[in-house]
């Protein structure tokens, strides 16, 4: 019997000591407390493609980092939409469109001790169209779009020189997506930059970058060539920034409440019970609206389905109390979507008037069309059901409520949740009716990123959205706007073309990609960029 | 979830233990050395029932799952509002007269949406545990009756799936077949067959050497015949008391798939999905996901207790 | 003894190529391809491309190979300890997971550690218990631990313990700190077990004529029950623990998303969403490696804990 106790005790002995050893293992340092420390917290991190490389990105928070490490050679001033001096203290364009000279600044380095100079920026603009070359498909390629070769005029002078015209160039050279790295950042291959080999010109170096956890920024000492929007001329007035990735809203919140984050920024707008609860908590709450494209559905309208009848496209866009939605999905204060593009966005023209809920005037459409209800109030004709399928990647409650909202005209909105994979396919196979998807950037050339079908990477989704002739009108306006740089050809063209998508119904806005970030009482000076992120070099932090 | 297999049977044999599995077989452990109850499957519920139903725990226990039942097959007795109808104005109220679980963040009566809920929920469990126990069944009742060659495969591959991390197993099986309430009912379903089966088998060698099993034998009668009329009914016990807990298994693994995003298509909602929801108010509207998760508590644990109540009334 | 270590290792290691072989069947026919799959993720939809651009980069990811091709060259990869590439992430497979066990071990030792400890601490006061109402009311109270969804009281851990209250951190890997709350959290379901199994070991502990013997030489009943009554348990809880590996690792893809926790569970949720099969396979072999491993441990303690057991040839 004691031999029996005894044997007990050996394992569970050594069980003990192991875990133990677990827990000290576990027991690793703890972060101190840094005055100069200033802790944001994101949701989740991008896990479907892991990348720091400013030109390969499109995830818009790690945008904003990129945005403090990484310049470019001009700046968007956020108040007019204008591109002014940022790396490049002057440019000239050619009357084509076809040459961009311009002359840098001959103050600046990069954070590992080298020049920028001409040199370094062509190396920059050649190893992007090296990897377009190599991966078509990558994300800045459209930025990039026409560009040739760049010719070195002298050490701070550099053309760079188009093969096809490109309305949007200048303001693609302001963007994170064509910042000018190091020359020792594009030596290395673009899945080490990807990872975080990434040396800029900005106030703040990338010390370290642990995808789905987070990443620290340290202040770059010397720095001093922001753009004039920025306030602050010198170095940035914190020393580290923590960013970590938080799933959960609740958890975010409390982290922010309880004080142990000093900026939350989601990704969608705060619910207004939310707002509420980090208002009481001394929240000063910033708001900015997204420039490019605002949060629409797009129908498709090939193939015989549902919404190649325009009438039905039209009964949707009564149906739809985007009002209603702003309130209820958000909060009373959230501006209401007014077109195709967010308020933010260069050449933007409401479309307010046309986007009335009209549910009286929805159903008179379809019983117009010859949709008649049902008993079940679902209409239907010739014994097909009004039925509209969405597909979606997640169960969200706007989704549900615009679901509901066209119930109340007869028609059956099915919302199909799908994994990525099957959701990328379902869109190539057209087994859709509705789809959302939208870009960030401050210019309208990227619709034709999403609906153009010659440069849009989604290609069903850009040919579904049109009935071939619609689509011949609306490429002839993208044209039109793609081949100046005159802004008032571009309004002009742009204008005609939200006009277009809202009176034919190709585009449903549903809501304005407002895009909110929560500042504790400590932080001061917050600045917008004009494509929604934030310039950290005014930001303080007084505990 | 198939460790709460051994639970509700008995003491431990350790002989039984070794009975050649690469993981331990504590179904085995569980099963034998118990007296045989002689527990026929239509014959003695109603016996057995009775005396049950004299403690209160047990009443209260199985009133509560029969008004679930109700709930699941006819919700229109206990609710006259939709569980679809949004109502911005609405929105985020707790609970009152009007709205006994108050509503959600569109202005839905969360109580309706609890009730309509149940017929999802409970079709999935019962979709899940009926998967789980026709192939676990016929996996057990296949090795432990033929045993030999048959048994070392059918247990193997038993052994496989127990070595597979459920959930993992569930989620790669969700995403092979598409989202929704069947498919997480099938990909649960799956991850509970080992249990099954191992309890099964267990039941099966001990009846397969009862002295009347094998006079049976002994008097002619075919395999076949004696699995059915004499094995099967005898080795039914622990299968429906393991059945009973899964259920409450099930659900569980249904809320937490549904929490990982896999729940039933929008607007309708099982109560894994409404508990998930309701998560993200937490802090401003606690009982949308407090309400339906100490439903979810109530429910299972009633499960439980009548599964335990009637194993120990064997 | 020898040849029995030998055949159990060859079970073992039969199980672990089922397990292998079934993960990989089931992840190959997902409904989605995976290269669709990666190039979305890369911001590209494929229909864009050419046939020959796409069959560029299907060899790239080396996806041109046949089901069974590409499984036995996994395989044989697998059995020379290479992991491969991630298909998503672009690092080796094996990285990944290295960078994430501390974390999901840290968490699930002190998981498994808690769980035995409430576990049988609960069960040995709640069968020391002799008042009839009070005795019933703690044997059903295990029954609530697993009667709860891991997430959800997780959630609810967070609210109280973390904002609430202010005692613990609530999110991340740093420090034994951050380790607690996720770790009960893990840890409840399996002591709800353990109590329950035991409670009923111990209960039948005392219907053994024994213990009126121990009585008589003057133990109290305390005294007594931890005598014998350890003893007794000291085999399912063993038992228990070496099943509980499976549902660690299931739990952990609840407990980390909830707790914002950069472990294995979270890398294998994310991977099977995104058909990132190298990893998934590797996650999947190594748990079911992880629980072959423990359950034979497990096995060849058994006679260490009571030598009535012997590893004797089968008899089967």
């Amino acid at each position: 019997m004691r031999k029996a106790i005894r044997a007990f005790h050996v394992p569970m002995s050594a069980v003990l000591t192991s875990v133990a050893a677990l827990l000290l293992l576990s027991c690793s340092k703890q972060p101190e407390a840094d005055n100069g420390t200033l802790k944001v917290a994101f949701g989740k991190d991008n896990t479907a493609f892991v990348s720091l490389d400013p030109f390969q990105v499109w995830w818009i928070e790690h945008r904003i980092v990129l945005r403090n490490v990484a310049e470019s050679l001009t700046d968007q001033d956020p108040a007019t939409g204008a591109i002014i001096p940022w790396l490049a203290k002057s440019w000239e364009i050619s009357p084509d469109g076809l040459e961009y000279t311009f002359t840098l600044r001959d103050d600046v380095t990069f954070s590992n001790g080298s020049k920028f100079d001409a040199s370094a920026v062509k190396t920059a603009f050649d190893a992007d169209k090296a990897l377009v070359e190599k991966l078509p498909t990558v994300f800045g390629a459209t930025y990039l779009s026409g560009y040739d070769h760049a010719d070195i005029l002298d050490d701070h002078r550099i053309r760079l020189v188009l093969a096809r015209p490109n309305g949007g160039f200048l303001q693609a050279t302001s963007t994170t997506n064509l910042a000018i790295l190091a020359p020792e950042s594009y030596a290395r291959s673009p899945e080490e930059r990807s990872r975080g080999a990434i040396i800029g010109t900005g106030p703040f170096t990338l010390e370290r970058y642990t995808p789905e956890v987070g990443l620290t920024l340290v202040k770059r000492k010397g720095y001093g060539w922001p753009s004039r929007v920025v306030k602050n001329p010198g170095e940035a007035k914190v020393e580290r920034i923590e960013v970590s990735y938080i799933a959960e809203d609740t958890v975010r919140n409390g982290k922010f409440l309880q004080g142990s984050v000093d900026i939350i920024w989601p990704r969608a707008p705060f619910p207004d019970a939310d707002l509420n609860l980090l208002k009481q908590g001394g929240a000063t709450i910033e708001s900015r609206s997204l420039p490019g494209p605002s949060l629409n559905l797009f129908p498709n309208t090939r193939n015989g389905r549902t919404l190649s009848d325009p009438v039905v496209r039209q009964a949707v866009q009564k149906a739809i109390d985007r009002p209603s939605y702003a309130r209820t999905v958000y909060n009373p204060d959230f501006p209401v979507v007014e077109g195709p593009f967010d308020k933010t966005t260069p050449y933007f023209r409401s479309q307010k008037a046309k986007l009335v809920y009209d549910p009286a005037g929805a159903e008179r459409l379809l019983d117009g069309a010859g949709w008649k209800k049902g008993t079940d109030g679902f209409r239907s004709k010739d014994g097909k059901r009004l039925v509209l399928r969405i597909n979606s990647q997640t169960d969200t409650p706007g989704n549900v409520l615009l679901q509901d909202q066209l119930r109340k005209v007869g028609i059956d909105v099915q919302i199909v949740v799908l994994v990525p994979g099957e959701y990328a396919a379902a869109i190539k196979a057209g087994k859709y009716d509705l789809t959302g998807s939208y870009m960030t950037r401050g210019d309208p050339v990227i619709l034709q990123t999403i609906l153009d079908p010659r440069y849009s990477r989604g290609s069903a989704l850009a040919t579904n959205a049109f009935t071939p002739d619609l689509l011949k009108k609306a490429q002839h306006l993208f044209d039109a706007g793609l081949i100046t740089s005159d802004p008032a050809k571009r309004a002009e063209a742009y204008g005609a073309l939200q006009d277009l998508l809202i009176d034919q119904s190709i585009a449903f806005p549903v809501y304005e990609r407002i895009w909110q970030a929560a500042l504790s009482k400590n932080v001061k000076g917050f600045a917008w960029t004009a494509e929604g992120f934030a310039s950290f070099n005014d930001l303080e932090i007084k505990r | 979830m198939t460790i709460l297999a051994p639970i509700s049977t008995g003491s431990a044999d350790r002989q039984a233990l070794f009975l050649g599995s690469a993981a331990l077989d504590l179904t085995a452990i569980a099963g034998a050395g118990r007296p045989s109850s002689g527990w026929t499957l239509a014959g003695r519920v109603r016996d057995a029932l009775n005396p049950l139903l004299r403690r209160p725990g047990f009443a209260i226990a199985l009133s509560f799952l029969l008004l679930v039942l109700v709930a699941a097959l006819a919700p229109g007795l206990l609710t006259g509002v939709a569980p679809y109808a949004t109502s911005p104005a609405d929105k985020l109220l707790s609970p009152s007269a009007a709205h006994w679980f108050g509503t959600d963040e569109l202005g839905r009566d969360l109580y309706s949406r609890m009730v309509h809920g149940s017929a999802l929920s409970v079709k999935a469990a019962l979709l899940a545990v009926g998967i789980a126990l026709v192939s676990g069944l016929s996996l057990g009742v296949l090795s432990g009756f033929i045993g030999g060659r048959v048994d070392a495969v059918v247990m193997r591959f038993v052994d496989v799936l127990l070595a597979l991390p459920g959930l993992l197993l569930a989620l790669a099986i969700v995403t092979a077949i598409g989202f929704g309430t069947i498919p997480v009912a099938i990909a649960v379903g799956i991850g509970i067959v080992p249990g099954f089966a191992r309890t099964t088998r267990a039941e099966v060698l001990r009846v397969k050497t009862l002295p009347y099993v094998e006079a049976a034998r002994l008097g002619g009668a075919s395999w076949t015949r004696t699995l059915l009329r004499h094995v099967l009914p005898n080795s039914w016990g622990p299968v429906a008391v393991l059945a009973t807990l899964d259920i409450g298994a099930a659900i569980i693994a249904t809320a937490g798939l549904s929490f990982l995003g896999f729940g039933a298509a929008p607007p309708a909602a099982e109560w894994g999905t409404l508990i998930s929801n309701g998560r993200n108010f937490l802090m401003t509207a606690p009982w949308l996901s407090l309400v339906p998760g100490l439903f979810v508590m109530l429910v299972v644990f009633s499960l439980n207790h009548v599964a335990r109540t009637l194993d120990e009334g064997r | 003894m020898k040849q029995y270590l030998l055949s159990r290792i060859g079970q073992a290691l039969l199980v672990l190529w089922g397990a292998y072989t079934i993960t990989y069947f089931i992840l190959y026919l997902l409904p989605g391809d995976p290269l669709t799959i990666m190039l979305t993720a890369s911001g590209v939809e494929v229909d864009s491309l050419s046939p020959a651009q796409l069959a560029q980069a299907r060899a790239a990811y080396g996806l041109d190979k046949g089901v069974l091709e590409q499984y036995f060259s996994l395989l044989a990869n697998f059995l020379h300890g290479d992991f491969g590439q991630s298909l998503v992430r672009g690092e080796a497979v094996s990285t990944l997971i290295a960078a994430r066990l501390p974390s999901t071990l840290s968490l699930a030792g002190l998981a498994v550690l808690l769980s035995v400890v409430i576990g049988v601490g609960f069960a040995y006061v709640a069968s020391l218990v002799r008042w009839r109402p009070l005795r019933t009311v703690l044997n059903r109270l295990p029954s609530l631990g697993f009667s709860v969804p891991g997430f959800w009281i997780g959630l609810l851990f967070i609210q109280l313990f973390a904002f609430t209250l202010g005692w613990l951190p609530s999110t991340g890997d740093e420090g034994f700190e951050s380790l607690i709350l996720p770790a009960v959290t893990l840890a409840i379901p399996s002591s709800a077990v353990y109590a329950q199994i035991l409670i009923r070991s111990f209960g039948d502990v005392w219907k053994e004529p024994y213990m009126v013997t121990a009585l008589a030489k003057g133990l109290t009943r305390g005294q007594a029950q931890a005598r014998h009554g350890f003893r007794n348990a000291a085999l399912p809880v063993l038992t228990l623990v070496g099943l509980q590996v499976g549902n660690t690792v299931s739990g952990a893809v609840l407990v980390e998303t909830v707790f914002s926790r950069t472990g294995i569970g979270q890398l294998a949720q994310e991977s099977v969403l995104r058909q990132d099969i190298p990893v998934v396979l590797a996650i999947v072999a190594l748990s079911a490696a992880a629980f072959v491993v423990v359950n034979l441990i497990v096995d060849l303690l058994y006679p260490a804990l009571d030598p009535r057991i012997t590893h004797r040839p089968k008899v089967t």
